[in-house]
């Protein structure tokens, strides 16, 4: 459309060529910095809006900044926040649940989206349509997905406990989620749940990749099927896997999300996460500052991890 | 994987249907008993023995969802929001993801990490001085607000989304059209985005899904009736009113219907896109 | 008149040169190959007379107008691509039609223009078709389609047969053969295929490192090849080379190899320029078909045979000649057999000699 005006104005006289928006968007197109003008919109967007407030975020932290204490006033405070940190019990806490949480249920999501990812790429009759489903929890909504679990494991008539009951693995049905022996492993069989399906889709994309030849060479040099999953399957998709692993801590180190809505980091504090705990320091206490400084200390420990982790792929691949 | 002989092969046919079975079910029950609950009456639901299947149906909790609360308003805030999200999203990182697919030049590599690393910026750190950044210039509980700040946090994934369907239409495309007479816009236009639509659309699906789930932004940022989204909304009643779970059901059940057809619509397509990057990096 | 310039044209990406000062002059009608191995830059000199990439220094002329600054659009040139280009989201007819619809001309004047071209290539029965649902070779006349219905002054080809099976490529080669004869437009064609540049070109310009080795037409090409880079790459099989060192030998100039095994081979009684070359090292450059087999004292040289591969028309025997290989393309149903020992004279005239150190053509 837009290049059908400027074809028309190509033959008319030269005033409405200056005039008409899309000729002139056309001729800018052909300027030598078009490439980068092409990225303009976006970069302001993320400039404004992302890269601002995180550096914002990151002064914040050395900062006084309660929104239901103004008389403190907004005053530079040094490395009062970070000091604070080192005493405050729950902090350790949640570092240590942060490490609890992130470790298992990676683990678990890995193990079961390798399993589901080779158990799909035989490609047997009628499997494709379980595919499908078993994508379906990582596009359903935290609040849903917490709330379901939470209906299926509730104390008085969630229907995990019943079915348990009745296998008779348990007495008496049970409170998950206020037993802060069991509240962690239940959230995290909750995450699985909703986390396994991005292993999966991404293995199961790395499983196409890896050439059939490899496999019948092996099978005719007489490797059996678990032998060939060590020797060929895992070492091909090592790229695939760092890449998977990596996007899945960061985004369970960051989003509080599940947690939030399932425990709010109880019973006590056997569910608080640093995340969380950032989000509630800001969100109910309004103290800005020490909930930035938080956030920074999360930050560095994410990136010294991913640092390392990359490192350390790289290094097992020589 | 190759086996030689056919029981072990049998053997392995087996596994696997039990393997996809197990998992499916553990997937989809929550989802099954979610919607049952949602259909079954609060005594059935309350009662001593469990009712797997239920005796009677009603539709009452959906009634009540819908004209006893303010649901209908939050679902609608949620559709404007998303819908604006898609298309800042559609304007500002097709360009981007463009300029990334088809040229090459100083600086490109570094730019295109630039926009990957902002996803690993803590939602927390940046959570905080957005609320100050968007009270200070009166876009906080807006709309407006909440939807750039999706648009830019969900960017860097609708871009290299969309830069693996660029990339897939060849280059000789763009000379061509030139040649034949079009501006860079114009071959841009005319030639690479039709060709790209079901990228576009799975893209635009992806980005529309994860706006319309999106929950700890809109806590934050959101605070009345007028900009508040259903996931907040639905969160906060839990809170509030000790919401029946036959009512709560019903709502996250009308709540992710519009995600369950979008998935199915473009279910392939968007599972391509998503995986293409990761694979190839 | 010229309908194509190119003037000291330099191309560098950072410190690499892709193009070192290319010169060229292209006659009305000529049908220029450009010929090289995969990265020699032949498509990126295709691209810069196209105006898809800009020269780093230089000027190009199409007709006399300076083009440097002008865009693709306004080049008045048509291009065929490898892969066809051809836009899928359109039907044939709007593909085809798409560059003067650009310009703007009118509809009935278009579609005359396209139906002209379709049945030109054989594809007007397909206008309604979109390219996903053509072969490759039907989608290869709707690129040309689209070319020829603009009427431009140059032609520019990159590579549009390498996509395409032995058999169509050889039928599509007689097609663009034919079209250019009735056509008479000048065209560049960019390939890797000698035999395409043999067949279709009036001149080759064969390339290498970013540089002309040589620019001449196709026969001098083939039988007087400037280097030894463009001796081996044109002709299949190659030509045979020989090290050696030249003397005088009676009425005759030889060749006494190097080599495990030294032998003589006595070259045939060519042009003067052989006299005053003796005690000189040379590579020795001889076409396999320029070799036929004899006996006794008439043989200019002798080798043991070592594979016979009969090809139908003729027969290819590789034979060790003092410690070095030799092919030679003699007569078919020949009964020679491994281990055997055999004769062959040089035809007179057939002979390059190369000087061992730069690569380039003695005599």
């Amino acid at each position: 459309m837009a290049e059908r005006m400027s074809a028309l104005s190509e033959q008319s006289p030269s005033i409405w060529r200056r005039l008409d928006p899309a000729a002139a968007l056309g001729r800018l197109s052909e300027s030598r910095y078009w490439m980068y003008l092409l990225l303009v919109p976006s970069a302001i967007l993320i400039l404004a809006v992302v890269l601002y407030p995180t550096v914002y975020g990151f002064q914040l932290s050395f900062r006084q900044m309660r929104l239901n204490r103004p008389d403190l006033g907004t005053g530079f405070v040094g490395f009062k926040h970070y000091i604070y940190m080192w005493s405050d019990k729950v902090f350790w806490l949640s570092l240590r649940n942060t490490a609890v949480w992130v470790t298992f249920a990676v683990v678990i999501e890995f193990a079961l989206g390798l399993v589901a990812a080779l158990a799909l790429n035989r490609n047997l009759p009628g499997t494709k349509i379980m595919g499908v489903l078993i994508l379906l929890p990582f596009f359903l909504p935290n609040v849903v997905a917490g709330h379901m679990w939470a209906l299926l494991l509730d104390p008085r008539l969630g229907v995990v406990n019943d079915i348990l009951v009745r296998l008779g693995f348990l007495e008496t049905y049970k409170a998950w989620f206020a037993d802060p022996s069991t509240a962690l492993g239940a959230a995290i069989l909750v995450e699985a749940w909703h986390g396994f399906p991005f292993f999966a889709l991404l293995l199961l994309a790395g499983l196409k990749g890896v050439p059939d030849d490899l496999y019948k060479a092996a099978s005719v040099d007489g490797a059996g099927p678990i032998r060939q999953l060590r020797l060929i399957t895992l070492p091909m998709l090592r790229s695939v896997i760092a890449a998977a692993v990596i996007l899945r801590v960061i985004g369970l180190v960051n989003s509080p999300d599940l947690l939030l809505i399932l425990t709010g980091g109880g019973p006590g504090q056997s569910t608080q996460v640093l995340s969380l705990y950032a989000f509630q320091k800001a969100y109910k206490d309004f103290n800005f500052g020490y909930a930035g400084a938080l956030s920074v200390v999360m930050f560095v420990l994410l990136m010294v991890f991913a640092w390392a982790y990359v490192r350390v792929s790289k290094v097992n691949q020589d | 994987m190759i086996t030689t002989s056919r029981r072990a092969r049998l053997g392995w046919n087996i596994a696997t249907y039990a393997v996809l079975i197990t998992l499916t079910i553990f997937c989809i029950f929550p989802l099954v008993w979610t919607l049952l609950t949602s259909l079954k009456y609060e005594a059935d639901i309350v009662t001593q023995t469990m009712q797997y299947i239920p005796k009677r149906i009603t539709f009452d909790n959906y009634v009540a969802i819908w004209t006893q609360s303010g649901f209908p308003t939050l679902v609608f805030n949620s559709f404007v929001v998303t819908a604006t999200t898609v298309v800042l999203c559609l304007i500002t990182g097709t360009l981007a993801a463009y300029s990334f697919s088809r040229f090459h030049y100083p600086g490109r590599g570094v730019l295109m990490l630039g926009y990957l690393v902002i996803r690993m910026f803590p939602a927390v750190l940046m959570i905080i001085p957005l609320f100050i950044l968007m009270r200070g210039v009166g876009l906080l509980d807006s709309r407006f607000g909440l939807a750039l700040a999706y648009t830019s946090f969900l960017l860097p994934l609708f871009v290299w989304m969309l830069k693996g369907f660029f990339d897939a239409a060849p280059k000789e495309l763009e000379s061509a059209a030139r040649i034949d007479g079009c501006t860079r816009l114009g071959a841009m236009v005319r030639i690479v985005l039709p060709l790209a639509r079901n990228g576009l659309v799975a893209t635009s699906v992806f980005v529309a899904i994860a706006a319309w789930n999106e929950f700890l932004f809109a806590l934050m940022l959101t605070t009345s009736q007028g900009s508040r989204t259903w996931p907040v909304g639905l969160q906060l009643m839990v809170g509030e009113f000790q919401l029946p779970w036959g009512v709560l059901a019903a709502g996250g059940i009308i709540s992710i219907i519009p995600v369950m057809i979008l998935f199915a619509i473009v279910q392939r397509t968007m599972v391509h896109g998503i995986t293409a990057g990761a694979v190839k990096g | 008149m010229s309908t194509l310039t190119l003037n000291g044209v330099r191309k560098s990406f950072g410190a690499m040169d892709v193009l070192q000062s290319i010169d060229l002059q292209l006659e009305d009608g000529e049908f220029l190959v450009l010929l090289g191995p995969s990265g020699c830059g032949k498509s990126t000199l295709l691209n810069i007379v196209a105006g898809l990439e800009t020269p780093t220094s230089g000027d190009i002329f199409i007709g006399d107008k300076r083009v440097n600054d002008v865009h693709p659009k306004n080049r008045n040139i048509a291009m065929v691509f490898q892969s066809y280009a051809l836009y899928p989201t359109m039907p044939v007819e709007r593909n085809i039609g798409f560059g003067l619809e650009m310009r703007g001309v009118e509809a009935d004047t278009r579609k005359r223009a396209v139906d002209g071209a379709a049945r030109m290539l054989q594809v007007d029965h397909l206008l309604d078709r979109k390219p996903g649902q053509l072969s490759g070779g039907q989608r290869q006349r709707v690129a040309m389609g689209r070319a020829i219905v603009r009427e431009p002054e140059l032609f520019l080809f990159d590579e549009p047969l390498s996509n395409l099976d032995a058999k169509l490529r050889a039928e599509m080669r007689t097609e663009i053969k034919r079209l250019h004869n009735r056509l008479g437009t000048t065209v560049v064609y960019v390939t890797h295929d000698q035999i395409e540049a043999m067949t279709l070109g009036t001149r080759i310009a064969v390339m290498k490192g970013g540089v002309i080795q040589q620019l001449a037409d196709p026969m001098t090409t083939y039988e007087k090849p400037a280097n030894m880079f463009v001796a081996g790459f044109i002709g299949s099989p190659s030509m045979n080379f020989v090290n050696g060192t030249l003397a005088r030998d009676g009425d005759h100039v030889v060749l006494q190899t190097e080599g495990r095994e030294p032998t003589t081979i006595r070259l045939p009684r060519v042009a003067a320029n052989l006299d005053g070359l003796d005690g000189r090292q040379v590579v020795l450059g001889v076409r396999p078909e320029s070799f036929s087999a004899a006996t006794g004292d008439t043989a200019d040289l002798v080798g043991t045979i070592d594979v016979v591969e009969p090809t139908g028309p003729d027969t290819l025997v590789v034979l060790a000649v003092g410690g070095q290989t030799i092919t030679a393309r003699l007569g078919p149903k020949l009964t020679v057999s491994t281990g055997e020992t055999l004769g062959l004279t040089i035809h007179p005239d057939s002979i390059s000699l190369f000087d061992p150190k730069s690569g380039g053509r003695i005599g």
